[in-house]
């Protein structure tokens, strides 16, 4: 099954001027992944590793002084008659119901019975997820997209998208009047910076309705109320202004509004910034909640917490590339990471070992030739200093945790350092069959 | 507007280029033309009256024989010396009166809206002229006249923007580091409201210009023999009804055309502007 | 402004041997034209000690912090330093006590002068209170070096503008500001809410190496319950407030509260 947003080679850089020099920053490198219709794919990373670039390049809002390369190629409409996405393991993932519909398909409206649906009942737990992709799998689900992510070579992947629209080559009149809304729904950083002050919420509703569904004048009141609805907003505060909604009412009004346009892909920036953690686990479970009912998730955030309950898969970003892509359960749960960025990153949480990594990442204008974190990281050989490790196996890293058996490596491995003890129960030699398949 | 269309860039560096080079053109023009060709401000040739424009007088000649390229351009330049002038006092006297009423606030900050608010009430042009009235005709009463009724707009910007500024957090922060309201006031504010105040400046200029040329116009600002654009109309009105476009359409366009020019540029400044809340890189 | 100094540090002092670090009273704050946002709130940092506030936002917390720092008068209630009272706020407040209180904000974009480098945003307070020549670039220097690499800013990250940083590293910034005068209180609102795990732990490793150097005491205040309990020694929940009735537009939070619960 294709995937519903291919990008491959994603890079951005911006010119700045400083101290009268001109630069050029290397803010996003050779970005390459695959979302697959229903799943939520989590991009975090430490603040300046580019992840909020890469979601405004896709939205087309980079600021003048950028250039991009690379494509990201977005399925024209969803894929029709796909009720059952598969997961790479044979595992359905509902999303059948609620399927939104493109653009030009007319009123998009959603009926009561929609948004009924929408509430919960379809919605795959975490359990669900975890038990079908069990461990092992450490190169992810979209792998049954049929372009491995890791391959970046993006031949296969405009093969399953014949006919997608490029977002990076896009105009702007395209993106404003074809994209935005209405193939990709953003869920913005600031919810209250994100509404207009002095509108009611009803009235910011009814306006976007009308811009891109269409729906005759008699039918706006109640396409209002079912929209408000879908995104668990009161609709006993709908009359109200922005600034008299709190950060979790005024999140759920943005979110109405990214909803509306019935996009497939939700783009999600940051969503939980700011919120308190009750309030963060109540926007992550709605979100979860419209990824069941058919959406696909794209959720750009350093809350490594929020990603853990959301997403089906992680890309964790390092100075302006993807070192890790991988699975969420394994990733978070065991046999854990296996970038050493990664793993730190985890032990820096205070549930974990609240560890801050040492240094800083480096800076996007003098990326060293070698793999970024090899100045901060424990196990750096010098190879690290002078190649590049590559997006391979879902990890980008010359001696990641837990590697997976690799035919033609010679890379000296992890277990060898006294720091990093190889996993006695390595998960990845229980499934040598599948690996293999992966690899071809 | 939805809330998902992007922010606006509002870039238009064609305009911007187009506003340099016509302000860059003129202002060539104004300060080289009279080391070259000097005008007899009194000086009439009742042969020529009333030439359609042609090689020799581009702009043709009005109803006393005068080239109007000419005059357009000594125009021009009375035009720009008073709108300058004016525009940069009234954003000084602005910005002195709305950053002291910005930052003391409370009863001073009272009194001076409603002064503000009394001479914002009487029309500019009547208290123009009444400020003219009490001198002899000439280029500073006008500047006086001028400056004088235009601060209002620029206290009311700094002023809004020292208040809104007041309440920012590092104003906060340096108040906790230890900095007296003078050091708040000459370190973190005023520099802040600066650039806004140099823009409202600028952006008064082509106010001042057509102020000034209305002045003129009713016979109320420079010498009738001066050229000077609203004089120059004045002067064709009777010759526009005979069919006679050139000595009017001309002095028109060099009211228009700077003026647009310097509130293209300005607006360009404006955008630069635009302060960098976010960081530049979208970090 | 009914301020009670005399309801102030000697009675504690009896109790346990020094006074606290900071003690808030009995404090209700607000803004002009609307009901206060903290009513009848009490509490003490002991000398040395770290107190984690947890609360939700928008409930409050955040004013009262301010209110810990001198930065906002309260309506009723009093407030002391290190058994001092205090008496006036902002720029009445004695310029000692001012800056015996090192604040860190939420949102390091807004707490920080855009016009400032790093270098001169964290020496500021220093020239503020001329604890260094105003001019005399070397000897600032000599305090911000050390200062902004323990808190992981280093290079010629210092000689650049807000705007040419990420957050993360703009909240290091801040974070050094707060401590250049060597407070002997750090009050911390929400220091990490806008920040990632790494830049958190390193934030807070800082807080807590000076804290040991200097034996300061530290209000943290958030609402990350994990973090708080991981990094402070005493948890006070902020109280709830209640949901006044007759209270013409109730503060956003409130409403959040009442339809939720």
């Amino acid at each position: 099954m294709s995937p519903l947003l291919s990008v491959r080679d994603l890079s951005v850089r911006f010119t700045v001027h400083r101290s009268r020099s001109r630069r050029r920053v290397a803010a996003v490198t050779g970005a390459s992944f695959d979302l697959a219709p229903g799943e939520c794919l989590a991009l975090v990373g430490e603040s300046g590793c580019g992840k909020s670039v890469l979601a405004s390049a896709l939205l087309g809002l980079l600021p003048a002084n950028a250039t991009t390369t690379g494509n990201a190629l977005l399925a024209p409409a969803p894929p029709a008659g796909d009720e059952r996405a598969l997961t790479a393991d044979g595992t359905a993932l509902e999303n059948g119901r609620g399927l939104p519909t493109g653009p030009g398909d007319g009123p998009n409206l959603p009926t009561g019975a929609d948004a009924g649906a929408g509430s919960g009942s379809s919605l795959p737990t975490d359990a669900d997820t975890g038990a079908g992709s069990g461990p092992g799998l450490l190169t992810g689900v979209g792998a049954g997209a049929g372009s491995g992510p890791g391959l970046p070579t993006g031949a296969d992947a405009g093969a399953g998208l014949e006919g997608g629209l490029d977002l990076l080559s896009a105009g702007e009149r395209v993106l404003a009047s074809r994209v935005r809304g209405r193939l990709v729904g953003l869920i913005p950083q600031s919810p209250a910076g994100h509404l207009t002050p002095v509108r009611t919420i009803r009235s910011q509703l009814a306006e976007t309705i009308r811009e891109l569904t269409g729906v005759s004048k008699a039918d706006l009141g109640g396409a209002v109320l079912a929209a408000a609805e879908r995104a668990a907003f009161p609709a006993d505060h709908l009359d109200l202004h922005p600034h008299e909604l709190s950060g979790g009412l005024a999140q759920r009004a943005a979110t109405a509004l990214a909803l509306v346009g019935g996009a497939p892909l939700l783009l999600a920036d940051e969503p939980t910034t700011g919120l308190d953690r009750d309030l963060v686990d109540r926007t992550v479970a709605e979100l979860r909640g419209h990824v069941g009912t058919g959406r696909t998730l794209l959720m750009i955030t350093h809350d490594l917490a929020a990603a853990e309950q959301i997403a089906d898969r992680v890309a964790v970003m390092y100075a302006g590339r993807i070192v890790e892509l991988t699975d969420a359960a394994s990733f978070f749960g065991s046999p854990g990471p296996r970038h050493p960025y990664a793993r730190r990153l985890l032990d820096a949480l205070p549930t974990r070992a609240f560890a801050p990594i040492p240094g800083m990442p480096p800076e996007l204008d003098a990326l060293p030739s070698g793999c970024a974190f090899a100045p901060r990281c424990a196990a750096a050989t010098p190879v690290c200093t002078t190649d590049l490790p590559l997006l391979e196996n879902g990890v980008a890293c010359h001696h990641p945790h837990t590697p997976i058996p690799h035919p033609g490596t010679d890379i000296p491995r992890l277990s060898d350092h006294p720091e990093f003890p190889a996993d006695p129960a390595e998960p990845a030699s229980e499934h040598p069959e599948k690996n293999d398949a992966l690899h071809s | 507007m939805t809330p998902l269309q992007p922010e606006p860039g509002g870039r238009n560096p064609m305009r911007t280029r187009v506003s340099a080079g016509i302000v860059a053109v003129l202002a060539l023009a104004v300060l080289s033309v009279p080391l070259f060709f000097p005008l007899d401000q009194q000086a009439v040739n009742l042969r020529e009256t009333l030439l359609p424009p042609s090689w020799e007088h581009p702009f043709g000649t009005d109803g006393s024989g005068r080239d109007v390229l000419l005059r357009c351009v000594y125009g021009l330049r009375v035009s720009l010396f008073v709108g300058i002038v004016a525009a940069f006092g009234a954003a000084l006297i602005g910005t002195a009166v709305g950053a002291a009423a910005g930052l003391l606030g409370g009863r001073t900050d009272r009194f001076v809206m409603r002064i503000v608010d009394t001479f914002s009430s009487v029309p500019h042009l009547m208290l123009g002229i009444f400020i003219i009235a009490m001198f002899r005709p000439g280029v500073w009463p006008v500047i006086l006249s001028i400056g004088l009724t235009h601060w209002l707009s620029t206290t009311r910007i700094v002023r809004a923007e020292v208040l809104s500024l007041r309440g920012r957090p590092y104003v906060d922060a340096a108040v906790s580091g230890g900095a007296s309201r003078i050091r708040v006031a000459t370190r973190h504010l005023v520099p802040a409201v600066l650039p806004q105040a140099g823009l409202a400046a600028v952006l008064l200029v082509p106010h001042a210009v057509w102020h000034e040329t209305a002045l003129s116009f009713l016979g109320l600002g420079l010498p009738s023999h001066q050229a000077s654009l609203g004089n120059m109309i004045q002067d064709s009105r009777g010759t526009l009804l005979a069919g006679d476009w050139w000595p009017t359409l001309f002095p028109g366009l060099f009211i228009i055309v700077p003026t647009l020019a310097i509130a293209g540029l300005a607006g360009a400044w404006r955008e630069r502007l635009n302060p960098r809340r976010r960081s530049e890189l979208m970090l | 402004m009914p301020s009670t100094p005399e309801a102030s540090g000697s009675a504690v002092q009896r109790e346990k041997g020094p006074a606290p670090a900071l003690e808030l009273r009995s404090i209700t704050a607000g803004y002009p034209g609307r009901p206060p946002v903290v009513r009848d709130v009490s509490l003490t940092v002991p000398a040395g000690e770290s107190v984690a506030l947890l609360g939700p936002s928008g409930c409050g917390k955040s004013t009262l912090a301010r209110v810990a720092a001198l930065l906002h008068r309260p309506d009723a209630g009093s407030v002391s330093l290190h058994g001092a009272p205090v008496t006036g706020w902002r720029y009445r407040a004695p310029r000692a006590q001012r800056t015996s209180i090192g604040f860190v904000f939420q949102q390091p974009r807004t707490a920080a002068d855009p016009r400032l480098t790093l270098a001169d945003l964290i020496a500021e307070p220093l020239r503020a209170t001329r604890a260094v020549p105003r001019r005399d670039r070397a000897a600032a220097d000599e305090h911000v070096r050390p200062l902004a690499a323990s808190v992981g800013l280093t290079g010629d990250l210092l000689t650049r503008r807000p705007h040419e940083v990420s957050d993360g590293q703009l909240q290091r910034a801040c974070l050094a500001r707060a401590l250049v005068l060597r407070p002997s209180l750090l009050i911390c609102d929400e220091m990490t809410a806008m920040l990632d795990a790494s830049t958190t732990a390193t934030l807070v490793n800082a807080v807590e190496s000076y804290r040991a150097e200097t034996g300061a005491a530290l209000l943290a205040i958030g609402h990350d319950r994990p973090l708080l309990t991981r990094w402070c020694a005493r948890l006070v929940d902020y109280p709830a407030l209640p949901v006044p009735a007759s209270a013409g537009p109730r503060p956003p939070s409130l409403r959040e509260t009442a339809h939720h619960h």
